[in-house]
C-alpha cells in the first residue's frame, strides 16, 4: 500500500511516539518489528507531523530517532497532532462538508433522500466525473454524526428529518489554552481550539508531561466507565515480559502522578478479589460492560485504603500495616525543609520534634513506595527505622554505595 | 466515543479554510499551498493538493471555486461538550470567569472526585480567594492587552513588602506545585512572581519600562550514567520526561543521559537525582557533582 501521512490504527504509533520521546537510543533493529517499511513508514509519519521536534544520531547500534521537547519552553503539546491523523476516504471528506452545508440550509430539516437529490443536483454537478452516493452512505453517516452529537434526528410521520445541532457554547481562549494542558484529557480541548480558532500562548508549564497525551482515548474511556459505575474489560500489555492479558474489573478512581507522569487506573480486579492499580501506558484496549452494583462498596474501600497509601499500591489485607519513620535536621534559617516536608507529606505525619529537628511517621500498605522520597533528604536524615528492617538495611545501604560511588576514588563503578 | 476521529484531523481543517478561502474567492493555487502549510503537516500539500486538482475530493473545484454556501464549521461534538462541563467543575476555572453555556443536560466526562494528583503537594494556591481572583485576572488581561506595564506589591521571601514594575509575559503552570508564576520582563528584581505572594496587582502607567530586559534563566545540563537495574532506565527516563534530553547507549545495560536544565532549579534537580540513589551517577558538571558529594558525606556522620 503506498505511504500516506494519516492513519487508520492509532495503537502502533502510539508506542512508537513513546519509544521516541522517552528512550530515542534504539535503532530500527532494536523494536523487535515484524516489517522494515512500516517502520519506516512510522517514523516518516511521525517526522512529519513533529518536523522541528525530531532528531536523528548515528550510534554504534545504527541511526537512531529520538523526540526532544523542553515542555517548559511549548506553550502547546506538539503530541496533540498525533491525534489528528486519522485517516478518512475520498467520499468521506466530501460527504463531510456537503452534508453539513445542506444542513445548515435547511434549519427545519431535511430527510436523507432529499440530501441526496441536493447533492447530485447542486453539488456534484460542478465536477466532470461526480462521486455518487446512494442513500443508506448518506444514512450511514448521519447516524455517525448523531451519535457524535453533530446533528439531531426526529420522526416526521414514517420519514427522518435530520437537522444539525445548534452550538450556543462560548469558548474562551485563556481558558481552552490552559485547560487543554493541564486537564485529563487536554487534546479534546486542543480540539475544540481548532474549531473555534481560539489558540493562545498566554500559558506555559513547569513539570509538565506531555506524553500522557498518547494514553487520552484510554483514560477517556475509563473515565466514562468510573462516571457511569460500569465493569470492563482491559487489554494489558506488559513491554517487559511481552505478556498481553485482559482482565474484568470495575475501575474506581484514575491516580496520576505529577512527578513523573505515570497514569493508574484503580480497580477492584474480580479473580483476585481485590484493589490493584494499572499502568494506563500498558493498557491497550478498553471495553464497558455492564453496570456494577458493587461500585460504591469499593469505591468506599479504596478511600479507605488512601489513607495508607503513599503511591499505588493497596493491599488485599487492610489491617497489615507498615511503620515508616524518619527524622530530620535543619538549622535555624532552614526552615523551608520543615515546610516542604509539610507540603510533601502525603498520608503521612510531620512534627517539629526538637531545635532543628522534625520528624515524618506514616503507616502504609508499602514502605518500599517511601524510599525514593526520602532519599531526596540525604545529608540530614539523624535517624530512620522501617517495620521491615531488610528494607531499612537496603536503604542504608544504598546510601553507603552512593557514598562510595562519589566520594572514594575507585569506588564501586557497578553500583551505578 | 472516539478521539481518533478523522472529523479532528488536520486536513479537515485545512480543508474548512480553503473551502472558506473558495467561498469569497480568494482561493488560488499559492493561497491553497498557504493554508495547508499553516494548519496542516509538512508533506500534507503532496496529498491535498492533488486530491483537489484532480477533484476525488468533490468540495473546491480544479479552477479555485466551491458548491459549499457556508463558511465551513462543526458543531461542538458530545465528547467536546463532556470535557468542557468537566473543566467547568474544575476550582481553576472561577480563574477565567467564564461560563461556557452548557446545558444540564450535558454529563461531565470526568469530576474532580474521580481524579487524584496523589503525590501533588498542599500548599497550593488560593483560586477560591477574590484577592487571587482578582489578581490572576487582571494578570491575564494585561498580558492580553499586549503585555500592559504592571505594578506589583508582592511579599518577598523575607516577609516584606515590596513593589516591581514589571511587563508581564506569560503565566506559568506547575502541576507538580500546583501553583501559578508570572513570567516577567522590564525589571532589574527579578523575572518570576509567585502569584501567591501578591497584595496587589494594578496596571502601570509610570515610565516605559525596558521590554527587552528579560532576565532569561540561565541554561545548563548535567550528565548521568546509569546501569537499567531495578527498572531504573524507565524510571529515570520517565521522571526527567519533561525536559530536553538524549539517551545514549554504552554498552549491554549502561546508558549516558544529558539533561538540560535552568539554573534556577539546580536545588530541585539534586533531590530529585538523590532519589535514584545508587542507580544514577552524576558525571558532570562538577558543581553539581561536588554539592551532591557534600550532601553524602553529611548523611554518612548520621547513619
Amino acid at each position: 500500500m503506498a505511504y500516506t501521512e494519516l492513519i487508520k490504527n492509532f495503537e502502533r504509533v502510539r508506542e512508537y511516539m513513546r519509544q521516541f520521546y522517552l528512550y530515542g537510543f534504539k535503532s530500527r533493529e532494536e523494536y523487535g518489528i515484524k516489517s522494515a517499511r512500516s517502520y519506516d513508514d512510522d517514523r516518516r509519519r511521525i517526522e512529519t507531523w513533529l518536523g522541528e521536534y525530531m532528531g536523528f544520531k548515528s550510534g554504534a547500534n545504527g541511526k537512531n530517532v529520538f523526540i526532544s521537547i523542553d515542555s517548559r519552553a511549548v506553550k502547546s503539546n506538539p503530541l496533540f497532532k498525533a491525534w489528528k491523523t486519522c485517516s478518512f476516504t475520498d467520499k468521506d471528506i466530501t460527504l463531510h462538508f456537503i452534508v453539513l452545508d445542506i444542513l445548515k440550509n435547511h434549519p427545519s430539516g431535511i430527510t436523507t433522500k432529499d440530501i441526496c437529490d441536493v447533492i447530485e443536483n447542486d453539488y456534484m454537478c460542478c465536477f466532470d466525473s461526480p462521486l455518487s452516493f446512494d442513500e443508506s452512505t448518506v444514512r450511514k453517516k448521519l447516524k455517525e454524526y448523531e451519535t457524535q452529537g453533530i446533528v439531531t434526528s426526529r420522526k416526521d410521520g414514517k420519514t427522518v428529518v435530520y437537522t444539525i445541532c445548534k452550538d450556543s457554547t462560548k469558548v474562551d481562549a485563556d481558558a481552552l489554552a490552559f485547560f487543554s494542558e493541564s486537564a485529563p484529557c487536554g487534546v479534546i480541548g486542543s480540539f475544540i481550539a481548532d474549531k473555534k480558532t481560539a489558540n493562545n500562548d498566554n500559558f506555559a508549564f513547569k513539570h509538565h508531561y506531555i506524553t500522557q497525551t498518547m494514553d487520552s482515548e484510554i483514560l477517556a474511556k475509563l473515565l466514562c466507565a468510573i462516571r457511569d459505575k460500569r465493569n470492563v474489560i482491559t487489554i494489558n500489555h506488559s513491554p517487559r515480559t511481552e505478556n498481553t492479558v485482559s482482565i474484568k474489573s470495575v475501575p474506581l478512581k484514575i491516580f496520576i502522578s505529577t512527578q513523573n507522569g505515570r497514569q493508574y487506573v484503580m480497580v477492584y480486579h474480580y479473580d483476585f478479589d481485590r484493589i490493584m492499580s494499572y499502568r494506563l501506558d500498558y493498557i491497550t484496549d478498553v471495553e464497558l460492560l455492564d453496570e456494577c452494583e458493587n461500585f460504591d462498596h469499593y469505591r468506599n474501600m479504596l478511600c479507605r485504603m488512601e489513607k495508607h497509601m503513599w503511591g499505588v499500591n493497596a493491599t488485599r489485607h487492610e489491617e497489615q500495616l507498615y511503620h515508616v519513620e524518619f527524622t530530620v535536621s535543619f538549622a535555624e534559617n532552614e526552615g523551608f525543609i520543615y515546610r516542604r516536608m509539610m507540603r510533601e507529606k502525603r498520608c503521612g505525619n510531620v512534627e517539629l520534634v526538637g531545635k532543628g529537628l522534625c520528624r515524618f511517621s506514616a503507616d502504609v500498605y508499602n514502605e518500599q513506595e517511601l524510599v525514593p522520597w526520602i532519599r531526596t533528604f540525604a545529608g540530614r536524615i539523624v535517624k530512620i527505622s522501617f517495620t521491615d528492617k531488610e528494607l531499612e538495611a537496603s536503604f542504608k545501604e544504598d546510601i553507603h554505595s552512593m557514598y562510595q560511588m562519589y566520594c572514594e576514588e575507585g569506588g564501586d563503578n557497578d553500583a551505578v | 466515543m472516539m478521539l481518533f476521529n478523522e472529523i479532528y484531523s488536520l486536513y479537515y481543517k485545512a480543508v474548512a479554510k480553503a473551502i472558506d478561502s473558495a467561498i469569497k474567492g480568494q482561493l488560488d493555487d499559492k493561497t491553497l499551498r498557504q493554508i495547508i502549510r499553516e494548519n496542516a503537516f509538512c508533506e500534507s500539500e503532496l496529498t491535498i493538493v492533488p486530491a483537489i486538482k484532480e477533484e476525488k475530493w468533490q468540495i473546491i473545484c480544479a479552477d479555485g471555486t466551491t458548491p459549499i454556501q457556508n463558511t465551513p464549521s462543526i458543531p461542538l461534538t458530545n465528547l467536546e461538550k463532556s470535557w468542557l462541563k468537566a473543566i467547568s467543575l474544575d476550582k481553576r476555572i472561577a480563574l477565567f470567569g467564564v461560563d461556557f453555556g452548557l446545558g444540564d443536560d450535558v454529563q461531565p466526562l470526568f469530576n474532580q472526585e474521580n481524579i487524584k494528583y496523589f503525590d501533588q503537594y498542599t500548599d497550593e494556591d488560593e483560586y477560591d480567594n477574590p484577592e487571587y481572583q482578582k489578581h490572576f485576572k487582571t494578570i491575564l488581561k494585561a498580558i492580553n492587552d499586549n503585555h500592559h506595564p504592571l505594578q506589583i506589591y508582592m511579599r518577598n521571601p523575607k516577609g516584606q513588602s515590596v513593589r516591581m514594575n514589571v511587563i508581564p509575559r506569560h503565566l506559568e503552570y506547575s502541576h507538580k506545585d500546583d501553583k501559578f508564576r508570572l513570567i516577567t520582563s522590564g525589571c532589574a528584581y527579578g523575572a518570576v512572581i509567585n502569584l501567591g505572594r501578591i497584595q496587589s496587582c494594578e496596571y502601570y502607567y509610570g515610565r516605559q519600562l525596558n521590554r527587552m530586559a528579560d532576565l532569561a534563566p540561565e541554561n545548563k545540563c548535567f550528565c548521568m550514567e546509569l546501569v537499567d537495574k531495578r527498572n531504573a532506565l524507565e524510571r529515570v527516563m520517565m521522571h526527567f520526561a519533561h525536559f530536553e534530553k538524549q539517551a545514549e547507549k554504552l554498552g549491554d545495560d549502561r546508558y549516558k543521559i544529558t539533561v538540560w536544565y535552568n539554573k534556577e532549579d539546580e536545588g530541585e534537580i539534586i533531590i530529585r537525582i538523590l532519589s535514584f540513589g545508587p542507580m544514577v551517577k552524576v558525571t558532570e558538571p562538577c558543581d553539581l557533582v561536588e554539592r551532591i558529594k557534600q550532601r553524602l558525606k553529611k548523611q554518612m556522620r548520621y547513619l
